[in-house]
C-alpha cells in the first residue's frame, strides 16, 4: 500500500498542479531532482496561458538557475510579448552564458520584430552557445541581413566557415572582432580564413597570432602569414613575443629558495609538496631544539637551511628553463 | 651479417634442445622473448608436443599476468589448433581491453565458425580496439551480416564512418553504443552521423549526450539535435545537467578555518600549502613562546578571517562555462 504512495511523492503529478493552477508549485518543480519532472514541469508552465507571465517574470529574478531556464522555456511557449523586456535584459547582461542562450531562443520563439537590435547585438557574444541560439533565433523570426556585416556576424555564429570565406574582404572586420574568442579551435579557424582573405588588416592578425597563448593557433598563424605577405623571416621574432604561458622560471626558483619543494609543487612535480613538508619539519624541529638559546637562535635553522636551498633553487632554476624552453 | 646473438647465447632459448626435452614450461617461458623468431619457434615447438603442451597453455592462460597471457594468445594463434578456440572466446571477457583485443584477432586468424557469435557480442564492446579486432575477425570469417543493424555493427567496429551514415536509421543502436567511449572523438563522430540520420529516433541518444562531460562532445550535440527534430528552446536545460565542476564555497570555508591554507589548495591555488605550512610554522612557534591560551585566542579570529575570505572567493569563481 505505501509503496506506490512514495513513488508519487518522488515523482510529483504535474496534472493535478495544472488542474489546480497551482503556478508556483509548478515554478517549485523546476528544480526538481528528476531531470524529467523538472522538464513537465516547465511544460506545463507553458500552458498557462498570458495570466501567468507577470508572475514568471518576478521569479525571473531568482537566484537558482534550473528555475530560471524553465521559467524562460515556459516564457517561449507562452508567447506573450510582455515578456521580451525581461528577455532581454537577461540577454544583455546575464552572467550565465546559459541563461543569455535560453533568453535569445525564447525571443526568437516568441517571434515579435522588435526583437531584431537585441539579437543581433547577442551575435556578438562572447558565448559560442548564445551567438548559436541568437542566429537561431533570427532565423525564426524571419531577419534577413542588410549589412556584409550582420551577415558575417550571422555566419560567425552558426561556425559555417565556409559561408564566410565566401563573403571574403567584407567578413575581416567581424573576424577580427571574434579573435579574443576563449575556443582555441575557433581561434585558429579565424586566423586560417584571416590569411586566405589577406590584405594589410588581416596581415596584423596574423601577426597578433603568432603571439597567442595556444600552440595550434600559433602554428596556423605562421602558415596564414606567409600567405598574408609577412615576410617569413619575421616570424620566429614574432613568434618570441609570445606570452610565456608556463609557470615562470625565477618564481619556481625563488620559492624552492624560501619554502624547499613549494617551487616544484608550482612546477607541477607531486613530489614537491614532500620534499616541502620534510623541510619545514625539519625547521620547526631544530628550532624545538635551539630555543633555550632564545630568541637569536630561532634564526639558525635558517641560516644553515638557506645555503642548502640555494643549491636546490640553482637546480630548479636550470630545470624550469629547460622545460618551459620545450615547446614553441 | 654478423649473428650478434651469439653474443647473447646464454640468454637466447634452444628451442630445439627444449622440444627434444619436452621442457614446456622452459618454453612458454620462451614465449616471453623479445626476439620475434625465438617467440614463433616456441610457439611452434608447443604446437607440436600437442595436447599436453595445450593444456599447459591454457593453465597458463587462465593464471598469469596480462603480458603473458597476451604472449599465449600469440602462440595460440601461431598453433591454430581449433581445440584452443573455446578457452579463446572465454577470453573475450577478459578485464584487459589489450587481452580482449588480442584474443578477437586470434579466432580471426584461426576462423572457426563457432567464433561468430561471442565476436558479434564483442561489437558491442566499450573498447574501440576490441570493436576493431572483432570486426576484423568477423570479416574474415566471411560472416556476413543478416540485417542493417548487425551491419551498423560491424562498420562502427571497423571505423567506416561513411558506410554506417548510408546505412540509415538502422545505425542508431551501433552509434547510440559508443556515445559511453572513452575517447571522445568517437563520441563526436557519432554525434556527427546521428545529426546526419536527421531522424526523431535518435532523440534519446542526442539528449543524453547533452550532459556529456566534454564540452566538445556537448557542443556538437547542440548542432546535432535541431536536426533530428529536438526543440531548440530545450537544448539550455539539457546541458544544466553536465557534470559541474564548480567547487563548494562551504567546503573550502569549513577546510580554510579547521587548517588554515588548505582550503585554498582545495579550489586550485597552489600557494594554499604555502599559508598552510606558514600557519603550522607560527602556531608551534606561538605555542612554545607565547602560551596556549594565548595562541588560540589569536588564531581562531584569524582562521574566521581565512574561512570568511575563503568562502568568498569561491562564491565569486566564475562557473566553469559551457
Amino acid at each position: 500500500m505505501p509503496f506506490p504512495r512514495l513513488l508519487a511523492l518522488k515523482r510529483p503529478d504535474t496534472k493535478v498542479l495544472v488542474e489546480a493552477r497551482d503556478i508556483k508549485g509548478l515554478i517549485r518543480l523546476l528544480d526538481h531532482g528528476d531531470f524529467d519532472t523538472q522538464w513537465r514541469a516547465a511544460r506545463a508552465l507553458g500552458t498557462m496561458g498570458n495570466d501567468a507571465t507577470s508572475l514568471l517574470l518576478r521569479v525571473l529574478e531568482n537566484p537558482n538557475i534550473n528555475i530560471r531556464l524553465g521559467v524562460i522555456e515556459a516564457l517561449a511557449s507562452i508567447r506573450d510579448p510582455a515578456a521580451i523586456k525581461g528577455l532581454q535584459g537577461i540577454l544583455a547582461s546575464d552572467e550565465t552564458s546559459e541563461l543569455r542562450w535560453a533568453a535569445a531562443l525564447a525571443l526568437g520563439e516568441i517571434g515579435h520584430q522588435t526583437v531584431t537590435p537585441a539579437l543581433l547585438s547577442a551575435l556578438r557574444d562572447d558565448d559560442r552557445y548564445v551567438r548559436y541560439g541568437a542566429a537561431k533565433a533570427l532565423e525564426q523570426v524571419g531577419w534577413s541581413a542588410e549589412t556584409d556585416q550582420d551577415r558575417a556576424f550571422y555566419y560567425i555564429a552558426l561556425q559555417d566557415w565556409d559561408a564566410i570565406k565566401k563573403l571574403g574582404k567584407s567578413a575581416t572586420g567581424p573576424l577580427i572582432d571574434r579573435l579574443k574568442e576563449r575556443h582555441p579551435a575557433i581561434r585558429a579557424q579565424i586566423i586560417e580564413i584571416l590569411g586566405s582573405i589577406g590584405g594589410v588588416e588581416p596581415r596584423r592578425s596574423c601577426e597578433q597570432g603568432l603571439r597567442d597563448p595556444d600552440g595550434d593557433v600559433r602554428w596556423r598563424a605562421v602558415l596564414s602569414s606567409s600567405r598574408c605577405g609577412v615576410p617569413t623571416s619575421q616570424l620566429p621574432m614574432g613568434l618570441s613575443k609570445r606570452p610565456r604561458t608556463g609557470p615562470s622560471v625565477f618564481g619556481a626558483t625563488l620559492l624552492n629558495f624560501f619554502f624547499l619543494g613549494l617551487g616544484y609543487d608550482y612546477l607541477g612535480k607531486w613530489w614537491g609538496l614532500l620534499i616541502l613538508e620534510t623541510y619545514m619539519t625539519l625547521i620547526v624541529l631544530a628550532q624545538l631544539e635551539l630555543s633555550p638559546f632564545m630568541p637569536f637562535m630561532t634564526f639558525m635553522p635558517f641560516i644553515i637551511a638557506y645555503p642548502v636551498t640555494a643549491i636546490f633553487a640553482t637546480q630548479t632554476f636550470f630545470m624550469a628553463k629547460r622545460e618551459s624552453d620545450l615547446s614553441v | 651479417m654478423v649473428d650478434l646473438s651469439a653474443l647473447f647465447g646464454q640468454k637466447k632459448a634452444d628451442i630445439k634442445k627444449l622440444t627434444a626435452a619436452k621442457d614446456i614450461s622452459g618454453l612458454i617461458r620462451a614465449l616471453h622473448s623479445s626476439d620475434m623468431n625465438t617467440q614463433s619457434e616456441a610457439a611452434k615447438a608447443l604446437g607440436s608436443l600437442g595436447p599436453a603442451a595445450m593444456d599447459a597453455l591454457i593453465r597458463a592462460l587462465k593464471k598469469r599476468g596480462k603480458v603473458i597471457r597476451l604472449v599465449i594468445i600469440q602462440a595460440l594463434t601461431e598453433i591454430r589448433d581449433p581445440k584452443s578456440v573455446p578457452v579463446l572466446i572465454e577470453t573475450l571477457k577478459d578485464e584487459s581491453s589489450e587481452v580482449r583485443w588480442e584474443a578477437a584477432i586470434a579466432l580471426g586468424e584461426i576462423g572457426e565458425p563457432q567464433a561468430i557469435e561471442p565476436l558479434i557480442t564483442c561489437l558491442r564492446d566499450h573498447d574501440k580496439y576490441v570493436r576493431l579486432g572483432a570486426a576484423f575477425s568477423l570479416a574474415r570469417i566471411g560472416w556476413k551480416p543478416p540485417n542493417d543493424e548487425e551491419k551498423a555493427f560491424l562498420f562502427v567496429g571497423m571505423q567506416e564512418w561513411k558506410a554506417v551514415q548510408l546505412i540509415g536509421n538502422s545505425a542508431i543502436p551501433a552509434l547510440t553504443n559508443i556515445l559511453h567511449d572513452r575517447h571522445s572523438n568517437v563520441r563526436i563522430r557519432a554525434i556527427e552521423i546521428l545529426g546526419e540520420l536527421k531522424s526523431t529516433q535518435a532523440t534519446p541518444a542526442l539528449i543524453q549526450s547533452l550532459a556529456d562531460e566534454n564540452s566538445e562532445v556537448r557542443w556538437k550535440a547542440v548542432l546535432a539535435s535541431p536536426k533530428c527534430g529536438i526543440k531548440l528552446m530545450h537544448l539550455p536545460r539539457g546541458l544544466s545537467r553536465r557534470p559541474k565542476l564548480k567547487k563548494n564555497p562551504l567546503i573550502a570555508g569549513f577546510l580554510n578555518f579547521m587548517i588554515p591554507g588548505v582550503g585554498y589548495a582545495y579550489i586550485g591555488k597552489w600557494w594554499g600549502v604555502m599559508i598552510y605550512e606558514v600557519d603550522i610554522f607560527a602556531t608551534v612557534w606561538a605555542f612554545k613562546f607565547l602560551g596556549e591560551e594565548f595562541t588560540y585566542w589569536t588564531l581562531l579570529p584569524l582562521d574566521l578571517l581565512l574561512a570568511l575570505h575563503a568562502y568568498y572567493i569561491t562564491t565569486k569563481m566564475p562557473e566553469p562555462s559551457i
